[in-house]
């Protein structure tokens, strides 16, 4: 359960960076600049979430709050469209110059989302080892599955999402399926007692 | 074990060459990774023709006769000079969105020496390649800007009579300059009844081909479609005035510029093939937005329309 949880995380990161592009074209063209800053972006909020849910990690972890976590991060993406235009419109209007408006857009818009979810497979690998008794392994198994829904998420999203539904509609999407899958981690009661950690 | 070397050394050596190969009287003299795109000049020895493509042997963005430069080599830079006689006037101010060997400025800009032409292109190098090998100088009156065509078009507080949307990355134009939204900002920098010109490929009758005629139909109040006889080209001419052109009109305004112009296109021939988009429209066929817009892949879907 847990780790189908962690690969629909994986999922939506990269599913969400694809779409990414297409939300900042309309204001900021498809120029290399924009690629640049999306990417980085991304990958900064991954590596923020990363070190961020190290460390919560090491407080009282418990899958409930492992799973408000990712209800933040579907909140944040449910609620995309609402912000997404007016923001990219404010920040074009400002013409910060081909460099630094789409990256001002991207760090606005994408990432916060993006520590949220980069934060899920560290908790989650410490929340299992302490709380399972599982071992070094699964830390394997849990990044495996993270990076394997990525690449999921990637293929779908390019190949066969975008015909079907318009990106807003896609992004509202992945919100409600972080928010669906969180749910029963809620419920699961997983944590960490003093002895295990 | 040695066999399965050998293969693999096969592969190696063979393979590429044949894949990359370029036809026997081809010749490559320029290539490189730009940022956006895989550039090469190569020339035809036999035909006298040089192009610029982003695959050795697809299409062409752009090319021209060795001998004869200020001639149009291409069909469809040919046909979209149609589009000039939509206008009741002379152009003043012209925007074309997309270089590529930037054959088609150069021409209008020796016919029409008094208009000032705009040129918005991404890449830097696509710029230098037209300059050192498709003798493209930029002068007083036309200027090269290095932007994307969707900012500049945003940005741009000037108004234009004829913009030329020519925009392609290997055989599809990025989707961000095919939406409604795209149109409408376009719509906005023309002056009262100016002129856009589109070049749409659609080797086959494919989706992303119902698609463009949707959405232009929704931007524009008129739109006429002239096709290509030697390639898969379509032109659609869009006029932004409230008035409709008719045949009759057109052609005679074709056979006006011809000979005030001494332009040598065959404008009238290219006018005899004026079509209304009535023709082509498929109601059902989705109108491309920034939200929706899966430009490739409709591409390579066969048109709903029958």
């Amino acid at each position: 359960m847990i780790k189908t949880v962690v690969f629909i995380c994986g999922l939506v990161v990269m599913s969400f960076e694809i779409l990414g592009s297409r939300v900042l074209a309309p204001n900021f063209g498809g120029s290399v600049f924009v690629w640049g800053s999306l990417i980085s972006v991304f990958l900064a909020g991954l590596s923020a979430g990363y070190y961020l849910g190290g460390k919560f990690a090491d407080i009282n972890p418990s899958s409930r709050k492992l799973s408000l976590m990712i209800i933040a991060a579907g909140v944040l993406l449910l609620s995309f469209p609402i912000y997404s235009a007016p923001v990219s419109d404010w920040i074009f209007t400002k013409d910060l110059g081909v460099r630094l408006s789409p990256l001002l857009a991207s760090l606005v818009l994408f990432l916060i989302p993006s520590v949220f979810l980069g934060i899920v497979s560290p908790y989650t690998a410490k929340l299992m080892i302490c709380s399972l008794h599982t071992s070094g392994k699964t830390i394997g198994t849990l990044y495996a599955l993270s990076t394997f829904g990525s690449i999921i998420g990637t293929l779908l999203t390019s190949f066969y999402l975008i015909t079907i539904a318009g990106v807003n509609a896609l992004i509202i999407g992945q919100g409600v399926l972080l928010i669906v899958s969180a749910i029963p981690l809620f419920f699961m009661g997983l944590s960490c007692s003093r002895e295990n950690v | 074990m040695i066999r399965t070397i050998l293969l693999i050394v096969f592969c190696f050596i063979v393979l590429p060459a044949k894949v990359s190969a370029l036809e026997p009287t081809e010749k490559l003299i320029f290539e490189k990774n730009s940022l956006y795109q895989y550039i090469s000049v190569i020339e035809d020895t036999v035909k006298g023709e040089r192009y610029v493509r982003n695959r050795k042997r697809e299409y062409a963005q752009g090319g021209i006769y060795v001998n004869a430069p200020d001639k149009l080599l291409f069909e469809f830079t040919q046909m979209g000079f149609i589009s000039l006689a939509f206008l009741d006037r002379e152009p003043k101010d012209v925007l074309f969105v997309g270089l590529g060997a930037g054959a088609m400025p150069r021409y209008f800009n020796r016919h029409y020496p008094e208009a000032n032409i705009d040129i918005a292109e991404i890449d830097p190098d696509m710029l230098a390649v037209a300059q050192k090998y498709f003798y493209l100088k930029e002068n007083e009156m036309m200027k090269v800007h290095i932007e994307d065509g969707r900012l500049f078009v945003k940005r741009s507080k000037k108004k234009y009579d004829w913009i030329i949307l020519d925009a392609y990355q290997n055989d599809y134009i990025p989707f961000h300059l095919t939406t409604l939204e795209f149109l409408k900002e376009v719509k906005g920098r023309l002056k009262d009844d100016g002129v856009i010109v589109t070049n749409i490929t659609s080797p086959f009758r494919n989706k992303f081909f119902d698609s463009m005629i949707m959405t232009y139909k929704k931007a524009f109040p008129h739109i006429y479609i002239f096709k290509g006889r030697k390639s898969g080209n379509f032109i659609f001419v869009a006029t932004a005035g409230r008035k409709a052109k008719d045949r009759n009109e057109i052609e005679s305004m074709a056979a006006r510029i011809q000979s005030s112009k001494k332009v040598d296109i065959d404008l009238s021939g290219i006018a005899a093939r004026f079509e209304l988009s009535t023709d082509y429209e498929w109601e059902r066929a989705k109108i491309l937005t920034d939200d929706f817009a899966p430009v490739n892949l409709y591409q390579h879907q066969k048109s709903g329309a029958q």
